[in-house]
């Protein structure tokens, strides 16, 4: 029953989904945490982290919950509830968007979709950030990536390496 | 223009799935498809990019889905669809399934302190597309209320979208004067441009 349950919140969560799977960040945080209690905080912080750190889509965190909740047949099934329905709505308009797109309500629902996927993203950062800087040293090592990043010069991948050979070596200290 | 065979479109999306690591992931897939093999023209590829970002999903999953769908049918999709996606949940599952068996302190601290650089990344990924996303009034009125009402108010997402969507579409609704002058099929696919996660 409760693996009926993860994969339909996983499901819907996907169709939540505006502009970049980060704005449904805060919402699935509160059903995985708080509402159904599948991992804690940090863990599903730590699974970000880790999609974040494999390649492939970020939103593979769901199967992490999955896998948290009900071993590696959640994982399947959360993964599956979050790439499969969508894709295969996005295949299907695919066949008619080019000639949907140039309708006046195609510009209004891209003119309006944009924004609200950017608010939702930036609602992701706030909550990931709740969870990660706790303490000086998580604000500076999140301060030091941001400023890193913002020259463009350096690849995300290695920054985030770089951040994680300092945490070991400052606690093997 | 050359069409890919599936073993080909699965190979390519498959490797960029692997090597797009961190963040602006759609410049992986015009590279690859448009620049190097000439898969698809420029116009094409920012067709499927803004379908992908209409529509609900995974953004750099349901990119691959529309250009897989444009190069070879549904088949194509699919194909794209599972080569984007397994190779890094295998990789995904291989790690938590390793690291939830427990780890030392030393572990724990490297895991925290990449979790505070992958909000640095994220923060200025999100940054990066504010810049060119909000420039309308209309947008940035959107784009705020939207993270007030979800960040710091913590409301439901689905009632926060649903209020949203009501107040944009009104606010964004095609006037006379827009009707008129139809998007050019070469133009921008959407104010917000690349976009990715």
């Amino acid at each position: 029953m409760d693996l009926f349950r993860l994969t339909w919140t996983i499901l819907w969560l996907s169709f939540l989904c505006i502009g970049g799977g980060l704005g449904i960040i805060p919402e699935m945080e509160r059903q995985a945490v708080q509402v159904h209690g599948w991992l804690s905080a940090r863990e599903f912080l730590d699974g970000y982290t880790l999609a974040q750190l494999t390649p492939g889509p970020n939103m593979r965190v769901a199967m992490v919950i999955g896998y948290h909740a009900h071993g590696l047949v959640g994982a399947v099934l959360a993964g599956l509830a979050m790439f499969v329905p969508t894709a295969v709505l996005t295949a299907v308009v695919a066949r008619h968007w080019s000639r949907l797109r140039g309708r006046p309500w195609a510009i209004t629902v891209e003119r309006t979709l944009a924004p609200i996927g950017i608010g939702l993203m930036a609602g992701g950062v706030y909550t990931l950030a709740r969870s990660a800087i706790h303490d000086a040293r998580s604000a500076i090592i999140a301060a030091a990536a941001a400023l890193l990043l913002a020259t463009g010069r350096v690849p995300p991948i290695v920054v985030i390496v770089a951040a994680g050979v300092a945490g070991w070596l400052l606690a093997a200290r | 223009m050359t069409r890919p065979g599936l073993a080909r479109l699965t190979a390519v999306f498959g490797w960029i799935g692997l090597v797009s690591l961190g963040g602006g992931r759609s410049a992986y897939f015009h590279d690859a498809l448009v620049v190097q093999r000439g898969w698809l023209r420029d116009e094409e590829f920012l067709q499927d990019l803004a379908l992908s970002q209409v529509m609900p999903g995974p953004n750099f999953s349901n990119l691959a889905v529309a250009l897989g769908y444009r190069l070879r049918g549904f088949p194509g999709a699919w194909c794209a669809l599972a080569a984007l996606v397994l190779p890094g949940s295998v990789l995904l599952l291989a790690l938590a399934v390793y690291l939830w068996r427990g780890i030392g302190p030393e572990a724990t601290l490297a895991l925290q302190a990449m979790s505070a650089a992958v909000v640095g990344l994220i923060l200025v990924m999100t940054a990066r597309i504010m810049r060119v996303g909000l420039r309308r009034r209309a947008g940035l009125l959107l784009g705020a209320g939207t993270f007030l009402l979800v960040g710091p108010f913590a409301l439901p997402t689905v009632a926060v979208i649903a209020l949203m969507l009501a107040v944009g579409l009104w606010l964004n609704r095609p006037r006379a004067s827009e009707a008129l002058t139809p998007r050019s099929e070469t133009g921008p696919p959407s104010e917000a441009g690349p976009r990715d996660q």
